[in-house]
C-alpha cells in the first residue's frame, strides 16, 4: 500500500483512478487509511462482496486473502488482471504503469474501418 | 456454464458500487468514459 501512495502521482498524471478494497471491518480500514494519509479511496469490504465479485482469492490457510489487480479500461473492459499466489506476490507498479501506458496509445490510434 | 476462478478479459468488468473509507458512495460505473480504473485487492493490512 505504501508503494502505491509513493507512486501514486505516477497514476494521477496518467489521469488514472486507484481504487483498493481490503479486508478489514470499517472501522479498522478507515484507522489505516487515515494513518497512512492514503490519497486515493479505499473500500472497506468485511464481508468481502466485492472481493467475491472480483474473485479474490482466499489463501489456503483462510487466514486471509491474497493479493489481486485489475485493470478496466475507460469503456468499462477488463483489460489486465494478476491473482497473487502467494501473500507477498503483487506486481510491481512500474508494471501497471507500463500497461496503462500502452493502453493509452493503442486509444488514440485512428481505427481502420 | 461453468464458473471460473478468474474473470475473463475484454469483457466488461463487473460492476460495484460501495462506500468508501469516508463513507462516500463509490462505484466502478462512475469513471466510465472518464478514466482507467485499477482495483487493487489487499491481503489485508496485517
Amino acid at each position: 500500500m505504501t508503494q502505491l501512495r509513493q507512486d501514486y502521482p505516477e497514476f494521477e498524471k496518467r489521469n488514472v483512478q486507484l481504487i483498493a478494497v481490503g479486508p478489514e471491518d470499517r472501522e479498522k480500514f478507515a484507522e489505516y487509511w487515515i494513518t497512512e494519509k492514503m490519497p486515493f479511496p479505499g473500500i472497506p469490504d468485511p464481508r468481502h462482496r466485492v472481493a467475491d465479485t472480483y474473485k479474490q482469492k482466499v489463501d489456503f490457510l483462510k487466514l486471509g486473502r491474497m493479493p489481486a489487480m485489475m485493470v478496466i479500461d475507460k469503456e468499462g473492459k477488463l483489460r489486465y488482471q494478476h491473482y497473487g499466489s502467494s501473500m507477498m506476490d503483487i506486481p510491481e507498479n512500474s508494471e501497471i504503469l507500463e500497461i496503462i501506458d500502452e493502453m493509452q496509445k493503442g486509444s488514440q490510434e485512428i481505427p481502420v474501418s | 456454464m461453468a464458473e471460473t476462478d478468474a474473470l475473463a478479459l475484454g469483457e466488461i468488468a463487473p460492476d460495484f458500487t460501495a462506500n468508501d473509507s469516508e463513507g462516500n458512495k463509490i462505484s466502478l460505473s462512475d469513471f466510465r468514459g472518464r478514466k482507467i480504473v485499477v482495483l487493487v485487492f489487499n491481503r489485508g493490512f496485517g
